[in-house]
Order: structure tokens, then C-alpha cells, then sequence
């Protein structure tokens, strides 16, 4: 989750409050207090919340909670006079492109961090990496209206943002933010936007230019966000908006003109139905309507006749049932008090689990322990040490580590690996485990619970794996096991067996074959059994 | 004890004390550890050195064998026949040739060997014998060389074993002779019983304050009888446990769930997609259409939606679950608006690299309760009794973001074991995006905790990887009740 660094001596002159109070409320608002240290607080938000992605929107939800200022702060736009024509050569490779000015700023080194740092973070969460939006921040003066956005010549060279010198191009294509971001696959072309004098601005999503870059110097700031598609890229410009003239800056209109045209930023709220009812219902208070207006604007809404007026920064209240949760906030959840309905009918345990847990119970009155591995394995473990064929393995899309990028269809090779880990501890070890296996059938994963069984001890061998089967299916389910030599990639031959229970196949049984144990590492031999139990239990119903 | 009393004079070696005291050689030495650790018994360890027999014949003398074997000469093709190796012919013809014992010879047939003193080998064999015989101690010097020679080459190899012998010390026989007293019953045994002969006999005592033998007890699995725990509170409070499968479609996963098809947990850095399968059978019809048509405008439900198209493609992939939610939604589909409450408590699965805090494999517990009139204080009251059964004191909750529930909560607990505040899980109320499309028009309320973290305070641990380590040692050692 992101993280915003609050400076407690700029962020409790901003709220208005002391230190104290501002900490113990920062978790009322969502946020997760990551570091506490004398000077700052590091604090997580919510992806569904980008604008609290500063100090400026953590300080102005903060007024609305602790009652400083309430309501919907009033944001503005008035024209700004400038122009963006759209070429019609974006409309196939990143069509929207939405921009605000916004004047009259005064920024020191900590306004500039917050809002590069919320810059960043929408490009990641909001704007996925720059796909949906990519936003450029300009130093109005240095720009000469009004903007072209269209798409770049095979021959554009300028200074990128954070380069010594002029660049082609292709070296912008090729350097490490073009081959992160640029994805105009096809070679279809790059987008761009520059002034009237030429000089670029951006080349979206891959990296802006130097030449208008901001500073605490700069007065004016011209927000550019393209995308391709207008819900994003015109909740990314709200968001940074907003926060600009939560900064101290006049936001400016920008007119866009082409196929798409209209004036970016609207900064008209939405309007929500407040559903007293469905409300109440939810929060399970009987709230009245005064409650629920003072509540709203708490949460730094509007409220007009019977509706919420949503700022366009809040791009999480997609619903009347978002209305609740800012009414509950607004309201404060320490105020609720719990309510345990009893329960008027009788619960109930799964019977095939229950099934699984009673095998349990046998094998651990058998005198073996219960061992839980990972149903995700290896192939060496899984197939290359059995010598056999992995050719029917299902596997994981990019694992992080390869020792858990298949899913295991035995329990064996599993417990095997347990007892290597374990070769320093008393012999005879005897071990089980009940789990979920995996194989690839008609309708694609078929997925069964297996009971495996490891004996292992200088004496181990077939007859006492044989002895403790015979008891677990006696004790479970009152069968006889039959049991029929066959071969079986993890045994030994002749001493190799199908095994039925109550006449159907169930599993297998035997002596683990030496060459598995020498790949294992196992220095005492093994006798195994394993059964399938989902199976079992069907031939009991 | 009593076995060492028959050699009061001298002492006895270990085999001869497990043969005569029929116990088992651990037990013999664990006892004689202890006799020793009281000053009852003298332990003394004696080396000593023995000549095993020739392991193979010297080449040199093989080779001689050969050559005298046959009245006519040898050939050196057919001496060589004689030998594993070139190296090891040409090594026995250069000692054999530098002792004097054979010469080689041209012939018809290429060179020959010859013997040439047929006497040479005799000191080398006597030797050989002495080994054999176990009397090397009376070779002389030349032959105590040539020992020493077939030594080094290996051809002779010396055993050194080390026995221990025990005696009786002073104090020994006076504990012994004072336990002997009156001359008890070793045993009670099953003749003895039948023939009433134990009237008037006493058992002799033993030292009733030794340690037993290790032994072993079977157990369940620690996790298991966690899961148990939970699964007893869940059905006390009347919900129903559920089960089913790991691998579902991404469309119950994560589109079920309102969480949009670009949303980054989706991604595969977070999730297990199953390679090369997908559900072929989910086409965008019935709730499919109804679930992506709230995606991409809200269809119904009174929502803005992503503002997105909806791919069923996406929705196809198959993934091992990231959250068990799967399961109470997938049930939530089947019953609509039917009061109830469910749960699972089962395995979850999620993309990560382990650590002491992260496992790519662990367990959640979820439930949901259905109902009409339900709401966030129901949900809160549920929490803090549900917990209070797992040995939570106290129950407080924070507001947070999940894309299916709203409000959404972050459950924490107040932990005995740790005098503090953890974090257990979230908890919420199903959106209308989520219910809706399943036919759904009443409060659902869910929570989806993992187990995990409770267990380590349990248990006293600091690293989630111990409960899957099956480390016998923990899994046989660990006190079921250890107390605080």
C-alpha cells in the first residue's frame, strides 16, 4: 500500500491541532500509522482513496473529523485561456488527454515532495503504471500556448527530465523508463505533447521534458494527464487539481480541442441520493437526518436537498452504500456498540472433513505423527527423483521461488523431503499427512484429499506399512484391504502393491525404492502407503 | 547391577554385561551411565590393535604363482591375463623381477617370464601365515619389515576397537548386597501367579526414581487441532462449514468480488494462475452477464462501476484461491436471499516468497451470515464473541478499504499472550455490486481472518515457516497445554 510522510510541525499547523490529537485520529480516517518518529509519521492509505496521496488531502479529510472545517471545500475553475489540439493520430494509441493550470503558488521543498510523491503514486495505482494515466507537471511560464498533443517524429530530440543533454528518440525509447512504460506496440507512434514554440513537454507515458520541469521556484503549474480512457485520466486531474489548490493555487481551465473536445478540469461534485434508509440499515443505527448531513460533511461532502455532493477527487463512492461508511467515519465507529444476533438454528460441521479429521485421529492412534507440507512442490522432488515422467505436471504462471511451482498429485515425495530435514532426530520416525492432491482429468484440475503414510527405520519395510494400513481401514470405515503386487513409480518391484479397499482401488503400498531414498538423501529404508480418501468416502455414501 | 555381582573379583566387558543382564544394549548404557554418575561402578576403556588377514595376495606373488604354475614358459600376454590392470601387471613384474624370483625371456611366441628362484616368495608367505595365524609376534626382524611393507601397501590392514569393561566399586557392592537382601522376586510373571508360589516372597525393589525410556506418542497435526478449535466456535454460534475445491475460475475469485479485472492483486506477481487451463465452460450469459454488467456500468445494482469493458477471458483463467471468500460467495450464489451463516476454514494461496511473516500456503476462516435487518453492529457483536471463544479478550475495529465490502473493517484483537494489540483479518458488508448480480437483496455480512497469526501466539513462536517446518522435535516435544 502507498505511504505519505506527514512532517508533524508543517501537518499540525495545517490541521490546526496538536500532535496528540492528530495521531490518535489518523486511524479514524482509514489510514494505517506505518512509523511513528519525533518528527513524522509515515501513514498507509487505501489504493480506493488516491487523494489521500498528501499531506493536503490527509489534512483536509483530518479538519472534516475533527470538526475544524466541514463540508465540501469549494474548488473552482476559471478559464485559463489555453488550448490543447488533439491530433487526430492519438485517437488509435492514447486518445484522452485532460489538463488544468493552476496559479498563484507558493511552494517550499516539502510542497514540492508531496505532490511529486502523490504524482508517483497515482501512476502506479490509479493510472496501473502509467497505462491508464500518465501525468506530466509543468512550470507554466515556461510554456508558450498552446499545446499540440499528437505523436512524435523519428527524428525529436530534447533534453528528458533528469538528463544531462538531448536525447534521440530512440535512445528514449531504449533507456530504462522507455522500456518500462512505452507501449505503443505496433509501431503505430509515440505520443507527444508540445508548446507552440516546439518545445516538448512530454512524451506519454515514457517521461517528461526538462525544459518546463517545476521547483519550489515555480508560481504556475500546467497538469497534463493522457490515457486511454477519459474515467481515469479525468479522476487522475481532479485528484491533482484539487490538491493544487489545496496547495494554494487558482486552478485554470484548459480547453481541448479535436474529435474529443471539451474543457478539462470538471470540478463539478457529483451528485449521490442519500438513502436514509438503506443507511440505517447498514450501520444499524437509527441516525437522524441532521446526524446523517452533519456526518457527511464531516467527511468533507456537500450536502444539498436529499443528495451527497461528491467532489470528483473522491473517485471511491461509486454507490449509495458508500454513503455509509463516510456517515459511519463522519459519526465516528468508536460509537457503535456490538450487537451479537444468537443464532437460531444449529450449526453444522462438514461431514467429509469431519471424515478427513476422524483419519487423522486414527493414524495418531497408530503412534504416528501428523505432518502438513506444502501443496506446492518441486519437480526435482516431485518427478526427477522417482525417475519419472512429468510430462502430466500442472504448474504455476511465474512463481516466485521455484521450489513451489507444481502442484503435487502424491503425498509421498512431500513427507519424503520432511524426513530428510529430519535425519538427526530418533528413529523409527512414523509419520503421516492428510492433504489435498492434484491431477489434470477430463475437466480439467481434478483435485483429492490423500492420506500418506511414511514408515521409516532401519527394520521398515512392506508387512509393517501392510499392518498399520489393515488397522487405519478397520478402524475408519470397517473395510478389509486387498492388496495385489504392481509396479508404482515410487516403490520398489516386488515389493509393489495396488491396495483395494471394501474391493476398489484405493491407493498403493510398499517399499520405497532405494533409488529414491538415495535422492532424498535418506540413509534407512522406507516402507509407504498411500490412499485416496476422497474415493473411499464415495463408496461409502 | 546384580549381573556385575558374579564378578565381584575383576570385571566384565559391555557385550558379556547385555548378554548376562538381558536388557537392551541402550538400556544397559543409559543404566551404567547412571551407576557410574552415583560412584557404583568403575567403567574402564581399553584399545586394542588386531591384524585382519590378508584382504588379497600380493601382486608380485601372484604373479610368480603364474609363472610357476605351468612347466613352460609364460608368455607375458598370458601373465598379464592374471591382472585387472596394466598398471598393477607392470608394478608386480618390477618388484617381482627386483627380488630375483623371475627373469623374462624371449621365446618363440614373444618375450616369457621364468622363474628364477623358486625358493624367493618363502619369507613373503611365512609372513602371510603369521598374519593368518594371529602370531605375528614372533617374526623376526626382516619379517617384521615386510609386514610393516604389506601394511602400508594395504594388503595387511590393522583393527584398532575399543571396549569398555565394567567393575563393581566398593560402594557398588555394598548397594548390592543391601538390595539383595531377603532375596526378592526379580519379576512377577505369569507361572509364578498360576502357581501361587509369590505367598510369602517379596518383589525385589527397584530404584523407582529413575527416568523412564523415551517414547513417542502419535499426534495430530498442532494446525489441525487449531482448525478444530475454530471450527467448534464457528458451529456452536449455528453456522455451517463448507467445503470445496482450491482451483476456481477467476470469475468466482475476483470478478464475483467486484474487484475490477485490472486491479493489481489480480496480477501474477500476487496470484498461482494454473499454466494452460482455463474454464472453458463460463460464457457471459445468466449471472456471468449480470456480474459483468455491474462491472462495466453497474448494471442494476445503483452503481457507477468500473467504467470499463468486461473481458470473460480474464474471467476464465483458473488460480489456486487467494482468499476462501470464493467459497461463501459461491454458496451466497446458490441460496440468495435463504437466512443463513456459513464458513470454511481452509487453505488460501498467494504468490509470495517465504519469510518469518509471509507463507505462499496458509489457512483463512471465513464466514458470512445472511439475513434481513442485519448490519455492521451484528458484525461487530459476531467478532468479539467469535473471538472471545479463540482466547481474545477484546475485539476493537478500524475502517479500511476491500473493493466487495463497504463499510469495510480491519479486525484487531487484544492478545494475553503478547499484551497488546494484533491484527486479525478483515470484515465487512457485502456491496450491492457483489450481492445483486447473485440474486441477493439482503445484508450479507463477512469477514475472512487467518488462522496463522493466532496459532503463533499460541504457541509462543515468531516465525510463521515453524508450523510447516515438521520438525519432529517441536511436533513430538510441543506441551498440548503449556500454561502461560
Amino acid at each position: 500500500m502507498p505511504v505519505v510522510k506527514l512532517e508533524l510541525g508543517r501537518f499540525a499547523a495545517m490541521v490546526g491541532s496538536d500532535r496528540k490529537t492528530i495521531v490518535e485520529a489518523l486511524p479514524f480516517v482509514g489510514l494505517d500509522i506505518e512509523e511513528t518518529a519525533r518528527a513524522y509519521v509515515r501513514v498507509e492509505y487505501s489504493p480506493n482513496r488516491p487523494d489521500l496521496g498528501s499531506d493536503f488531502g490527509i489534512a483536509a479529510a483530518l479538519k472534516g473529523v475533527l470538526g475544524k472545517e466541514t463540508g465540501l471545500a469549494k474548488v473552482g475553475a476559471r478559464p485559463s485561456g489555453i488550448k490543447v489540439f488533439v491530433d487526430r493520430s492519438v485517437s488509435r494509441l492514447r486518445p484522452f488527454i485532460a489538463c488544468a493550470t493552476a496559479s498563484g503558488l507558493e511552494l517550499d521543498d516539502e510542497d514540492v515532495r508531496q505532490i511529486i510523491s502523490l504524482q508517483e503514486d497515482l501512476h502506479n495505482g490509479l493510472g496501473r503504471r502509467r497505462r491508464l494515466a500518465a501525468i506530466g507537471l509543468h512550470d507554466l511560464r515556461a510554456v508558450v500556448p498552446d499545446l499540440r498533443y499528437g505523436t512524435a517524429a523519428g527524428s525529436l530530440r530534447f533534453t528528458p527530465l533528469g538528463g544531462a543533454r538531448e536525447a534521440s528518440l530512440k535512445e528514449i525509447l531504449g533507456s530504462k523508463e522507455g522500456r518500462a512504460y512505452f507501449q505503443g506496440a505496433g509501431g503505430r507512434g509515440v505520443p507527444l505533447v508540445t508548446d507552440s514554440a516546439g518545445t516538448v513537454l512530454s512524451v506519454p507515458p515514457i517521461i517528461n521534458g526538462a525544459a518546463t520541469a517545476i521547483s519550489s521556484k515555480t508560481r504556475a503549474v500546467l497538469v497534463e494527464v493522457t490515457g486511454p480512457e477519459e474515467r481515469a485520466v479525468d479522476e487522475v486531474l481532479a485528484i491533482m487539481s484539487t490538491t493544487l489548490a489545496m496547495a494554494g493555487g487558482k486552478i485554470g481551465s484548459v480547453e481541448i480541442v479535436g474529435a474529443k473536445g471539451r474543457t478539462t478540469p470538471d470540478l463539478t461534485p457529483l451528485k449521490v441520493p442519500i438513502d436514509l434508509a438503506l443507511i440505517r440499515q447498514v450501520l444499524g443505527v437509527g441516525l437522524s437526518e441532521r446526524e446523517v448531513s452533519d456526518s457527511l460533511r464531516r467527511s468533507r461532502l456537500g450536502v444539498e436537498g436529499g443528495s451527497a455532493l461528491v467532489p470528483r477527487h473522491r473517485i471511491d463512492i461509486l454507490h449509495p452504500v458508500d454513503l455509509a461508511e463516510e456517515v459511519a467515519l463522519g459519526y465516528g465507529f468508536q460509537r457503535f456498540t456490538p450487537v451479537y444476533p444468537p443464532s437460531e438454528s444449529p450449526g453444522a460441521f462438514n461431514e467429509f472433513q469431519g471424515f478427513l479429521d476422524d483419519a487423522s485421529t486414527v493414524m495418531a492412534g497408530e503412534g504416528m505423527i501428523e505432518m502438513m507440507t506444502y501443496e506446492l512442490t518441486d519437480e526435482k522432488s516431485l518427478y526427477s527423483s522417482f525417475s519419472r515422467p512429468s510430462r502430466n505436471r500442472i504448474s504455476v504462471q511465474n512463481p516466485k521461488s521455484a521450489e513451489h511451482s507444481v502442484l503435487r498429485d502424491s503425498l509421498i515425495p512431500s513427507l519424503l523431503s520432511a524426513l530428510t530435514s529430519n535425519a538427526h532426530n530418533d528413529y523409527p520416525q512414523r509419520v503421516y499427512e492428510v492433504g489435498r492432491v492434484y491431477r489434470r482429468g477430463a475437466a480439467g484440475v481434478e483435485e483429492s484429499w490423500n492420506l500418506g503414510c511414511l514408515v521409516a527405520h532401519s527394520q521398515a519395510g512392506y508387512s509393517e506399512a501392510r499392518m498399520f494400513l489393515d488397522a487405519l481401514c478397520r478402524t475408519l470405515v470397517g473395510k478389509e484391504v486387498s492388496a495385489e503386487e504392481a509396479p508404482h513409480w515410487a516403490l520398489a518391484p516386488g515389493r509393489s502393491a495396488s491396495v483395494g479397499v471394501g474391493g476398489q482401488k484405493a491407493g498403493y503400498l510398499g517399499e520405497v525404492k532405494a533409488e529414491a531414498l538415495a535422492a532424498f538423501g535418506l540413509g534407512v529404508p522406507v516402507a509407504a502407503f498411500e490412499l485416496d480418501l476422497s474415493s473411499i468416502y464415495k463408496q461409502l455414501k | 547391577m546384580a549381573a556385575l555381582s558374579g564378578s565381584e573379583e575383576g570385571s566384565l566387558g559391555f557385550d558379556e554385561l547385555v548378554r548376562a543382564s538381558k536388557v537392551e544394549p541402550d538400556q544397559a548404557r543409559r543404566g551404567l551411565t547412571w551407576l557410574s554418575s552415583k560412584g557404583l561402578v568403575r567403567t574402564t576403556e581399553t584399545t586394542t590393535a588386531r591384524l585382519e588377514p590378508a584382504s588379497r595376495i600380493p601382486p608380485e606373488l601372484a604373479l610368480f604363482e603364474r609363472a610357476a604354475s605351468s612347466p613352460d614358459p609364460q608368455t607375458m600376454r598370458q601373465a598379464r591375463q592374471a591382472f585387472s590392470s596394466d598398471a598393477e601387471f607392470s608394478a608386480a613384474l618390477g618388484r617381482a623381477r627386483s627380488l630375483g624370483w623371475v627373469t623374462v625371456a624371449s621365446s618363440a611366441e614373444g618375450p616369457a617370464l621364468r622363474v628364477s628362484d623358486s625358493e624367493g616368495p618363502a619369507d613373503l608367505k611365512g609372513v602371510l601365515d603369521a598374519v593368518s595365524a594371529g602370531t605375528t609376534g614372533s617374526l623376526d626382524g626382516a619379517g617384521r619389515e615386510m609386514l610393516e611393507d604389506l601394511k602400508r601397501r594395504g594388503i595387511v590392514n590393522e583393527v584398532r576397537t575399543t571396549s569398555s569393561s565394567v567393575a563393581l566399586t566398593g560402594s557398588g557392592r555394598a548397594a548390592l548386597s543391601a538390595s539383595q537382601e531377603g532375596n526378592g522376586l526379580d519379576r512377577m510373571t505369569p507361572e509364578i501367579l498360576a502357581s501361587g508360589a509369590w505367598k510369602g516372597q517379596k518383589l525385589r525393589p527397584i530404584d523407582v526414581a529413575s527416568k523412564g525410556a523415551t517414547f513417542y506418542p502419535g499426534r495430530r497435526h498442532p494446525v489441525r487441532d487449531f482448525i478444530r478449535e475454530v471450527k467448534e466456535a464457528y458451529v456452536s454460534m449455528g453456522f455451517t462449514e463448507l467445503d470445496g475445491g482450491s482451483v476456481h475460475p477467476a470469475f468466482w475469485n475476483f470478478d464475483a468480488l467486484f474487484i475490477p479485472q485490472d486491479h493489481p492483486g489480480r496480477e501474477m506477481q500476487d496470484t498461482f494462475y494454473i499454466e494452460g487451463m482455463t474454464e472453458r465452460t463460463l460464457v457471459r450469459k445468466g449471472v456471468v452477464d449480470r456480474v459483468a454488467s455491474t462491472h462495466e456500468g453497474g448494471w442494476l445494482t445503483g452503481s457507477r462501476g468500473w467504467g470499463r469493458p468486461w473481458r470473460v477471458e480474464e474471467a476464465r483463467r483458473l488460480l489456486l484461491r487467494p482468499h476462501n471468500t470464493v467459497l461463501t460467495v459461491r454458496s451466497l450464489s446458490e441460496s440468495g436471499n435463504e437466512e443463513k451463516r456459513v464458513f470454511a476454514v481452509s487453505k488460501v494461496y498467494r504468490n509470495e516468497n517465504l519469510d518469518y511473516k509471509h507463507l505462499h500456503e496458509f489457512h483463512q476462516m471465513d464466514g458470512i451470515m445472511v439475513g434481513k435487518g442485519l448490519n455492521v453492529r451484528h458484525l461487530m457483536g459476531f467478532l468479539s464473541e467469535f473471538y472471545k471463544k479463540l482466547g481474545m479478550r477484546d475485539v476493537k475495529l478500524w475502517p479500511t478499504y476491500f473493493p466487495y465490502t463497504e463499510p469495510s473493517m480491519q479486525v484487531m484483537g487484544y492478545s494475553d499472550a503478547v499484551k497488546d494489540w494484533v491484527e486479525l483479518g478483515g470484515a465487512g458488508v457485502f456491496r450491492p455490486e457483489v450481492t445483486r448480480p447473485l440474486g441477493v437483496t439482503v445484508p450479507v455480512l463477512a469477514w475472512g481472518p487467518g488462522i496463522e497469526r493466532l496459532m503463533l501466539l499460541k504457541y509462543g513462536l515468531d516465525d510463521l515457516r515453524e508450523l510447516y517446518g515438521n520438525d519432529l522435535t517441536w511436533l513430538r516435544g510441543r506441551a498440548e497445554h503449556a500454561g502461560r
